[in-house]
């Protein structure tokens, strides 16, 4: 574990590592003989912790990114960094992914065996990658600036709003503040496929928004409408990060395609969970969660699938949910129904679509790689089984 | 509640585009505080049957200002009608641009179009003079496209700046316009009453996106990095006129400074980043970056000069909007050098009229409105300098482009509305 850690720490402080660990697997199987197969860690799969195994990196990223996010007007400046204050961070689930993910896809081309590639490059690739969390995690918080305008919350992360402390206009000019500052550090990357994705992940925040406020009644009764509203939402961005992650480390199309497999199902599966939560909260039971969804109106996967079971249901749907009554008569067909358990059987499903794709990455004999595509796989179970 | 009225807005189309505008107008005719110095009343009337392209393009502003002057044997050519066909071209651009997957939503955004139309095109005019007088030749017109596929040719790509630009000028109007809940309680009138908080909100993060989308086509980080920074600047400046402290209120640097920021940046930066899409220097980059800059100060300047004086070129005559919404512009810095006394004034607040009625004796008696003039002239030369500085060329349409350049730095100045 402590070589490990100190490999981690030396390629991000940029400690010359000796050459003979830079080579890649094909040499140094060549030279010593090793074999893919002998594992060097005895570390249990399942103790790898996907947050644990990047911390120290998360720290580094969340640094940087609040002393990035500067503004010559004190006011814009406090409004931009609101949610980047240590914290009120959140988890950080995305950064976590992405950097883990980084390591993943991390494989030395096979048609240079003897690449070797210097020290400088691999820092300098390892900072890019932490950039695009930075970017990734700006992007997320102007979007739930702005959710929050749109859905007059009043808190978020435990905390107040944004706009319920600074009041509505500012917030919406910090979340654009904040979007902008995020496409200026995208460009200075200098890699235009790279740009396009993030910016399609913008774009589909967007949609994504638009198609939940603006829906029809029979949009917001559609599985299929709802699956694609989630993945502009939520799973859009991720995605396309994860994509861009393995186009920065010069990785095939193959490989990059994995990747943002991996970001899409993972996204999916984790707002599954969310919906279901909603409705349970940390118990096992219905109506024990804040319901926040249902009172907005908005319908998630357990009600699809309960109003599939029960048509009646698309009633009191229409009839809206302003009236506390129609959110119980939900309740009471949900909890007839099977909405709940079939919710989490997609998000299963959804989530060893992702451990799939981190299995059919190319092979890999570092250990760096294979425990963060362990951690990966895990991040998987852990966000399915997660009770808030 | 709100939300009602919005999924409302959102389904019914026609509502948002009938009636709206007549109770906009009605509304904005009164004082009511417009972003950015628009002159609303000039630009809103009621909706007609003509062809929505000639509300957009503003052909009514060039008519109207004698298309065709002879002056000492140079005929001097309209700037707007040079480039009218093109920017015919854009306007069917931008409009099927912003079909969104959601139609609804791109109704809404698109009544800002039609409307939002300050100085008629202004910029994009600039911009496509701008792209001819830096050597490109105009070509034969593409077909009239939908904006999505990738630019096949430099002048499309320099077009699509004109579009982000237009997009994104509309989205800081939409963004500007957010209400917090003691302005709705005081009722301010605005974009905002009549389209609803969160349509603004929505509609402008719209468009903003699609400006994101366009400039990610162009394939160019550096013009990325360009207009990224006009936002940037845009919301700077509109925190600036926000949150000023007394202080600052009081300084003409602030003031210029947030002037630069609120108006000269999105024209500079899209100037520039249209002489960077012709692979133009560093050195040439820069001067079409110091002609946008210097125009947009100009322009800005005059505006404030308007807001005091209308069309006629007596005080009090303008809407008065920015002093009443205690927005303090350059002839009122000026006229505080002469007269420290309006200090006092400046410092209670323009809540009570009163104090406007002050304060505008306090103008009158100043040079304020003249300096103001001054300064404007002083960056309307200082835009036809930069002109006259490009590389020589000897092509007639470049030629042209330029002295229309420089035509515009002048109307930039004797425009009365």
């Amino acid at each position: 574990m402590t070589i490990l850690f100190s490999r981690v720490v030396s390629r991000i402080s940029g400690t010359p590592k000796k050459t003979f660990f830079n080579c890649p697997q094909l040499c140094q199987a060549l030279v010593f003989g090793t074999s893919c197969r002998s594992p060097t860690d005895s570390t249990p799969k399942d103790k790898v912790d996907p947050f644990s195994l990047v911390a120290h990196e998360m720290s580094l990223v969340s640094k940087r990114l609040r002393s990035s996010v500067v503004a010559k007007v004190p006011e814009l400046a406090s409004a931009a960094g609101y949610f980047f204050k240590e914290g009120v961070e959140g988890k950080r689930t995305c950064s976590v992914v992405l950097l883990l993910m980084a390591t993943a896809v991390d494989i030395h081309r096979p048609e240079s065996p003897f690449c070797c590639i210097g020290d400088t490059w691999t820092i300098e690739l390892r900072r890019r990658q932490q950039l695009i969390a930075e970017i990734t995690e700006m992007i997320h918080v102007a979007s739930l600036i702005h959710d929050d305008v749109l859905d007059d919350a009043d808190t978020r992360r435990g905390i107040g709003s944004l706009s319920f402390v600074v009041g509505n206009k500012l917030a919406v000019l910090a979340g654009d503040f904040l979007l902008f500052r995020a496409l200026r550090t995208l460009a200075s990357l200098k890699n235009t496929e790279v740009v396009s994705l993030l910016v399609t992940a913008i774009e589909n925040l967007v949609t994504g928004e638009t198609m939940q406020m603006a829906a029809t009644i029979e949009q917001r009764c559609s599985m299929e409408y709802y699956m694609q509203k989630t993945y502009y939402k939520t799973a859009s961005l991720i995605s396309n990060s994860c994509k861009a992650i393995a186009l920065l480390s010069g990785q095939t199309p193959g490989v990059a395609k994995l990747a943002f497999e991996y970001g899409k199902n993972l996204g999916l599966a984790y707002q599954f969970i969310d919906d279901i939560l909603d409705f349970t909260g940390s118990s096992a039971s219905l109506g024990k969660g804040s319901l926040s969804d249902i009172r907005l109106g908005i319908i998630t996967a357990p009600i699809l699938f309960a109003t599939e079971e029960f048509p009646q249901l698309h009633a009191v749907i229409e009839q809206g949910f302003d009236d506390p009554a129609n959110v119980d008569t939900a309740l009471e067909y949900l909890r007839k129904s099977r909405g709940i358990q079939r919710t989490r059987e997609l998000a299963t499903k959804h989530a060893s679509l992702a451990a799939a794709a981190i299995d059919s990455l190319p092979e890999s004999c570092s250990m760096d790689v294979r425990k963060s595509r362990q951690a990966l796989i895990n991040l998987t179970q852990i966000l399915t089984a997660r009770n808030k | 509640m709100a939300r009602a009225a919005l999924l409302h807005l959102l389904r019914h189309r026609s509502v948002a585009t009938a009636t709206a505008p007549l109770s906009a107008y009605k509304c904005l005719s009164s004082n009511s505080k417009t972003p950015s110095g628009i002159r609303w009343t000039s630009i809103c009337r009621a909706f007609s049957s003509k062809a929505a392209v000639n509300n957009i393009i503003g052909i009514d502003m060039a008519n109207t200002d004698s298309g065709v002057a002879v002056m000492e044997g140079k005929e001097r050519l309209d700037p707007f009608s040079l480039v009218a066909d093109e920017l015919s071209l854009i306007a069917n651009r931008l409009r099927s641009m912003v079909v969104a997957e959601v139609p609804n939503l791109a109704s809404a955004a698109e009544y800002f179009f039609k409307i939002g139309a300050e100085g008629k095109r202004f910029r994009p005019t600039v911009l496509l003079l701008m792209a001819t007088a830096l050597s490109v030749r105009i070509p034969e017109l593409p077909p009239a496209g939908v904006g999505d596929t990738l630019p096949t040719d430099l002048r499309t790509s320099q077009q699509r700046i004109a579009e982000i630009t237009e997009m994104i000028h509309v989205a800081s109007l939409l963004h500007d316009d957010v209400l917090d809940d003691a302005d709705k309680r005081r009722g301010i009138c605005s974009l905002n009453a009549v389209m609803g908080n969160k349509l603004a909100v929505l509609a402008g993060d719209f468009l903003l996106s699609r400006a994101c989308v366009s400039l990610a086509s162009l394939k160019n980080t550096e013009v990325v990095t360009l207009i990224a920074t006009v936002v940037e600047n845009l919301v700077t400046g509109e925190t600036m006129q926000l949150t000023t402290a007394s202080k600052q209120r009081f300084s003409m640097d602030y003031y210029m400074q947030k002037t630069y920021n609120k108006t000269a940046s999105l024209i500079s930066n899209s100037c520039k980043s249209i002489a960077i899409l012709a692979g133009h220097t560093a050195e040439v980059a820069m001067l079409a970056f110091e002609y946008g800059k210097n125009l947009g100060l100009a322009f800005q300047l005059i505006d404030d000069v308007l807001d005091f004086t209308g069309t006629s070129a007596s005080l009090g005559k303008g809407s008065l909007s920015d002093i009443r919404h205690g927005i303090i512009t350059a002839p009122i810095l000026f006229a505080m050098e002469e007269f420290p006394e309006l200090h006092a004034v400046v410092d209670q607040g323009f809540k009570n009229p009163a104090n406007v009625d002050i304060a505008l004796g306090f103008l009158g008696k100043s040079s304020g409105i003249q300096r103001t003039k001054e300064l404007a002239m002083k960056h309307a030369n200082l835009a036809a300098q930069v002109i006259e500085s490009l590389p020589e060329s000897d092509d007639a349409n470049v030629i042209r482009s330029r002295q229309a350049l420089i035509d515009l730095t002048q109307r930039v100045l004797t425009r009365n509305k």
